[in-house]
């Protein structure tokens, strides 16, 4: 474990380099805000990322993790409980996921 | 509906998200006790920090001497998106003041924005997204107190199944988005396709990210013209 003050050191970097991501986005955005029609493109963008992120973890995942997304993805889409959805998805990784790992 | 009122507001409807964030910090403070963190460093860490992908990311190196290049650059590429939810929020946060706006978006977050789409149009958003941070942050710090003084109980616990928590989070963010949101999928599909054509052609993480909203945002643009024409 590093020392006290290298620790402290790394947090501080860590929090200004987060703080820095959030506060940036905001600023482009107001730069941005003048061309016509750009809000439509910047309100897409948050689901763009998310689907960037996705997209490839499902795609590497094993055949419980699939089938735990597709649960979750079931579940909102009949309920939008997030709880439920998730908690679904978790006890299909935790309680199936050693036997569905087992048949690919 | 006032500032104020729509922070309560977050905050009320913060729960479904509270419970998972909780989740993660009860893992992020296992993990951080198991690398060595004392409780007080760890709790720093959520408070100042208040990023679960950031902060796992970070754990994996941290090892003494500390590559400070190595966290910076890592913490950074998982923190990307707060880019592109800064960048949504852009026409959301007028009314307030610059120094209001500067300090209270240390508390923008993923569910939050997510679900501010969700919300009347009488809601203040900023004062909801920043409600909606301050149930996350309460949840983030007490559940990494949890699992900083209950790792012991979990040192024979294999949690490497629930690595793909995450994934799972951000799938009902996503799901939120295509039920609820007045914006047209198409953008969104088109990033998934390009997100898996570079993953199948062995594309870094980051470049997969930087492609596919690319990607995604060229047909938004299109779409628009299309629409203004």
């Amino acid at each position: 474990m590093p020392d006290q003050q290298t620790t402290l050191i790394a947090i501080g970097m860590m929090a200004l380099i987060v703080y820095l991501t959030r506060l940036t986005g905001y600023f482009v955005g107001l730069q941005l805000r003048h061309i016509q029609g750009i809000r439509p493109v910047l309100e897409a963008l948050p689901g763009c990322a998310f689907m960037a992120i996705l997209v490839p973890a499902t795609r590497q995942g094993s055949l419980s993790e699939i089938v735990a997304m597709a649960c979750v993805v079931l579940i909102m889409w009949r309920s939008n409980n997030v709880i439920l959805a998730t908690g679904t998805g978790l006890a299909v990784l935790l309680l199936a996921g050693p036997y569905l790992d087992t048949l690919l | 509906m006032t500032t104020a009122q729509s922070a309560l507001l977050g905050i009320r409807t913060s729960g479904d998200y509270f419970v998972s964030t909780f989740l993660f910090g009860i893992m992020f403070g296992i993990a951080a006790a198991t690398i060595g963190f004392e409780n007080w460093q760890a709790l720093l860490m959520s408070g100042s920090v208040f990023t679960a992908s950031g902060q796992f990311a970070a754990l994996e190196f941290w090892q003494a001497p500390l590559p400070y290049g190595t966290i910076a650059l890592s913490v950074f590429l998982v923190s990307t998106r707060n880019i592109l939810l800064g960048m949504a929020m852009t026409f959301h946060f007028d009314g307030h003041s610059l120094p209001r706006r500067i300090v209270w978006l240390f508390l923008l977050n993923d569910p939050g924005v997510v679900n501010s789409y969700r919300v009347a149009p009488e809601v203040d958003r900023l004062g909801y997204v920043t409600g909606y941070g301050v149930s996350m942050m309460t949840s983030w710090l007490c559940s990494t107190f949890i699992g900083l003084n209950a790792a012991h109980w979990f040192a024979n616990l294999n949690l490497g199944a629930v690595d793909f928590a995450g994934p799972l989070v951000i799938a009902t963010m996503m799901m939120l988005f295509f039920k609820g949101s007045s914006s047209s999928p198409v953008p969104w599909l088109a990033s998934g396709i390009a997100a898996l054509l570079l993953y199948e052609f062995g594309a870094p993480d980051f470049i997969i990210l930087l492609g596919s909203v690319l990607l995604g945002m060229t047909i938004a643009i299109i779409k628009e013209r299309r629409r203004n024409a």
